[in-house]
């Protein structure tokens, strides 16, 4: 008897003292199906038992929230009738164990979240973490994900609009692939709530029939990584695209016709969470037999069914009146709309199979009883309190403006467009910038206000402090916003970290949090959604700290954006330098040169900057601008000299240290730029001119020409295999 | 103004934007469903837009060329209609033989989606009828299946017949002869790979594709 328990518990993913806990909620043992409703409903991914206490603190409100955490996206009023929903998430998991369906489930999960609110998908962003170029199937990972991402937003027709790709041996055996959605509401559309309501209601059933892909999916995402990762294929979902785009049209139809009181998708654990969501979020009963699910394997059991993660499903209430012309709608577009049950108002969700009761359960026992963890961690200590200078020229790696060269033709610094060229970046005829710019741009449909997209969070940053990583996640991505005229708005995350268990990883976890939500409030960019995913750990392995944002801001018009590159001759070269923190960064840490830094955590002065700055790029006071990142202001003078426009720069500061922050821009009028610039904490120096055909720094020269070659030989010199 | 039938099947996603590009030149755009015939004579023209019709199963746009509506369009075909197909519309028109020619995977195998420039090689009445012989243009392309194929005798022949629409600066997809579009033997239809509707505005990144309608 007690080796049956422990081999159940196994199965099912679950604890000994969640049994213990299960058990007392019931009064007696599960039993049936009730199992597999704990599993999926108690796992990590649907539950956040490790991180619900600290996700509590989050800040989420604003006056321009309309939908913050709690419904599949969080939904920001634009002003002027117009609304957009937005939500990044992960799908790390599925995608190493198989890439190619894994982020285009991905893709199509982030999606579902979106339109199941309402508002049509406009754009799409993703942040992917890899390992080293030579790590074991890396090449395969790379090029599968890719190819997933395209292959699904491709099809379905919502553009790629921006992205991150970053590359370290952290991620060797446990990839990343977090996928942004943005939706958009005009004038006339409604906002659709998963809240089930009114008794007697049709549950409805609509999209694609159940299978047996994805069984399981859900408590798989929650565990470590062994050497049996492969073994787990079968729990990989498959998505079809094609369906997923007529679902969309039929959904945002029969919403638009007023003919849906509440919707959600079928994501992680499938039709259980569905269920129990909609049921407890609405205080109501439901009633469902299971025998009425279409299906496309006849032999699937009650418990397959119930968590199925099969792609591209929906469940829906809907009055009985109005069911004729739901069904219409969804006939028009080919797909499946049955119902399978109705709404009751006994607080119940009773499951049957033929007719016969094979389980009845509160679904606010098994959602809001769901163990919360508090997880063990250490409160963070910042590094490097002691003030040190920003070095200037300096000596050894950090101050060799040659390693440039070398810079530029690494998987790290070079050209990215063999990733991005892959997505379609303007289906929708929206797209002001592409992903080849520091900011995706789409113009909104009605008010024709341009929304800038923007990711944030730099692993090498989070590994040099996870306090300070997390503030940058959130500062660095809202003045990438700032300087191309857009008024940052609120957040998205995806806190990708290891095994909770450990203290390590909390303490991080716990850390990164803080610093993020702390110039969210300070910034007045609300976090609005997101999720978390952990135990991202191979072989007792964590990854890096990888907490990534999406943000999204507002400008008044796509029209004369300021270009990320130079392009005006001859105009002055402003270097824009806020407050005092620096590490020696990115190249310090791949060579193992050095590191060293000053960490100042108030960033005094943040705000006005950024909306000073916001303003000026309104103001078109400067032609051209760019935030200083990852290889510091060398590197980012050369990727603004690749379209041919370069510049002559006398600076003293060593080129390849990393300040928080700088901000490179080129103007006509320096004085009235610095007018509208100088506050508190800023500095502004000019460092030169623009010029055509060629960059010098101080005594080296490079011609525009040879810095473009040798950013576009960066990808080929790393993933030979797979450059054409 | 010209009332511009414009064609949808399962998965076609660049009918908004279409629709869009027809009503800022100053046309009137009306939808044409998948399963439903319709009287060319209501219509000034007709527009096969892009996408993925049918997930681009079997072959992208080898189901869309069979649907009910593609019927009317032959009909609308042979009264000499013009007929303007982009992207996927450009494949569909070719499997249902509107076109010469096939559409094959890129040469590379991916997918890919950038500016290109063209070269106008002739001019067609309607969809660019403002356009001049050996102009320039700039707009993007995104496709998997954009590798333009047909056998050297049919090449010659559409060279003789001028029905070559426009061709590539630089080949981006392997196609023959480095087309990018085509007309058929009357010259009432034409198909191209790349997306003049996405090159509207300045902001784009281009304008030239008001001219294309």
């Amino acid at each position: 008897m007690q080796a049956n328990l422990s081999e159940k518990l196994k199965t099912y993913r679950i604890s000994q003292p969640e049994y213990e806990k299960i058990c007392d909620l019931l009064g007696r043992e599960p039993k049936g199906l009730e199992w597999a409703l704990f599993s999926a409903l108690w796992s990590e991914h649907c539950s956040y038992k490790s991180s619900k206490i600290h996700l509590k603190k989050l800040f989420g409100k604003s006056k321009r929230v309309l939908q913050s955490f709690g419904e599949n996206a969080g939904i920001v009023d634009l002003g002027d009738g117009e609304k957009i929903a937005f939500k990044m998430e992960s799908h790390n998991h599925p995608s190493f164990i198989e890439p190619y369906q894994g982020a285009a489930t991905g893709v199509g999960g982030i999606l579902r979240d979106i339109f199941t609110m309402g508002a049509r998908p406009i754009a799409l962003a993703n942040y992917l973490c890899f390992g080293e170029p030579k790590a074991q199937r890396m090449s395969t990972l790379v090029d599968g994900v890719v190819r997933g991402i395209g292959g699904y937003g491709n099809c379905v027709g919502v553009p790629t609009v921006t992205g991150q790709t970053h590359f370290d041996p952290s991620y060797n055996e446990n990839i990343l692939v977090n996928a942004m959605a943005v939706g958009y509401f005009g004038k006339k559309d409604p906002i659709c709530l998963s809240k089930a309501k009114g008794v007697g209601n049709h549950v409805v059933y609509v999209g694609a029939k159940t299978g047996r892909d994805g069984i399981h999916g859900a408590s798989m995402a929650s565990e470590s990584f062994d050497d049996n990762s492969a073994a787990k294929r079968p729990t990989v979902q498959i998505g079809d695209p094609f369906y997923e785009k007529l679902l969309i049209e039929a959904c945002l139809e029969v919403m638009k016709k007023d003919l849906v009181v509440a919707i959600q998708d079928m994501g992680a654990a499938g039709l259980t969470s569905s269920t129990f969501e909609m049921a407890e979020k609405g205080g109501v009963g439901i009633e469902m037999d299971l025998s009425q699910v279409p299906l496309r394997d006849s032999t699937l059991t009650p418990e397959d069914i119930m968590l199925s993660e099969s792609q591209e499903r929906m469940l829906l209430i809907c009055e009985p009146k109005n069911f004729a012309a739901l069904k219409q709608e969804f006939d028009r577009w080919g797909l499946d709309a049955c119902v399978v049950g109705r709404v009751t108002d006994d607080k119940k969700v009773r499951l049957l199979w033929h007719g016969e009761v094979i389980c009845e359960t509160e679904p606010e026992m098994i959602v809001s009883s769901a163990p919360e963890y508090e997880r063990t961690y250490e409160e963070h200590q910042l590094k490097w309190p002691i003030k040190k200078a920003i070095p200037q020229k300096g000596e050894g790696v950090l101050g060799d403006a040659k390693m440039l060269n070398t810079i530029l033709t690494s998987h790290h610094g070079g050209d990215r467009s063999w990733i991005y060229n892959q997505y379609d970046q303007r289906v929708g005829a929206a797209t002001a910038n592409d992903c080849s710019h520091a900011v995706g741009v789409v113009r909104l449909q009605e008010s024709h206000r341009g929304l800038g997209v923007v990711l944030g969070c730099r692993p090498h940053v989070m590994r040099m402090d996870p306090y300070f990583g997390g503030i940058d996640s959130v500062v660095h991505p809202s003045l990438q916003l700032a300087t191309y005229g857009f008024e940052p708005l609120a957040v998205t995350d995806c806190l990708n970290f290891g095994n909770p268990e450990k203290k390590e990883t909390m303490t991080q976890f716990v850390a990164a949090l803080q610093g993020m939500n702390t110039f969210c409030q300070r910034l007045e960019t609300p976090i609005i959604s997101g999720n978390v995913s952990f135990y991202n750990e191979t072989k007792n392995k964590n990854v890096s700290p990888t907490p990534s944002t999406g943000l999204v801001g507002l400008r008044p018009s796509v029209e004369n954006l300021p270009h990320d590159s130079f392009y005006k001759e001859n105009q002055d070269v402003v270097l824009l330098t806020f407050g005092s923190s620096w590490f020696s960064g990115f190249l310090g840490e791949i060579t193992q040169a050095t590191s060293d830094g000053y960490l100042e955590k108030d960033l005094s002065g943040i705000e006005t900057f950024v909306k000073k700055l916001t303003l000026a790029s309104q103001e078109g006071l400067f032609a051209s601008g760019r935030v200083v990142g990852k290889f510091g202001l060398l590197y980012a003078l050369a990727r603004m000299s690749l379209e041919g426009m370069g510049a002559q720069i006398v600076c003293d500061q060593a080129p390849f240290t990393e300040v928080f922050y700088q901000i490179l821009l080129s103007t006509n009028d320096v004085s009235r730029l610095s007018k509208a610039l100088l506050s508190e904490n800023v500095s502004l120096t000019a460092i030169g001119k623009t010029q055509k055909a060629s960059l010098q720094w101080n005594e080296h020269k490079w011609a525009t020409e040879e810095l473009k070659n040798l950013y576009k030989k960066g990808w080929e010199a790393s993933f030979a295999q797979l450059a054409r | 103004m010209r009332k511009v039938g414009v064609l949808r099947f399962p998965g076609t996603n660049c009918d908004r934007d279409i629709w869009h590009a027809v009503e800022q030149v100053g046309d009137t755009p009306q939808w044409l469903w998948y399963q439903d015939r319709f009287n060319p004579k209501d219509f000034d023209s007709f527009i096969v837009p892009g996408g993925f019709s049918y997930g681009d199963y079997l072959r992208s746009g080898a189901l869309a060329a069979h649907a009910p509506v593609m019927q009317s369009l032959k009909e609308a075909s042979e009264l000499g209609y013009p007929i303007f197909g982009v992207c996927n519309g450009f494949q569909i028109l070719c499997e249902a033989q509107l076109l010469p020619g096939v559409l094959m995977r890129n040469s590379h195998l991916r997918f890919l989606d950038t500016m290109v420039d063209l070269t106008v090689i002739n001019a067609h009445k309607r969809f660019g009828q403002k356009l001049e012989k050996g102009q320039k243009v700039h707009m993007p392309i995104a496709h998997a299946d954009g590798c333009y194929y047909v056998s050297d005798d049919d090449l010659k022949r559409i060279q003789d017949n001028q029905q070559i629409y426009c061709t590539y600066v630089r080949n981006p997809n392997g196609s023959v002869a480095d087309i990018a579009g085509v007309m058929n033997k009357n010259k009432n239809v034409v198909g191209m790979m790349p997306h003049p509707e996405r090159a509207m505005y300045e902001w784009m990144g281009s304008c030239d594709g008001q001219k294309f309608f």
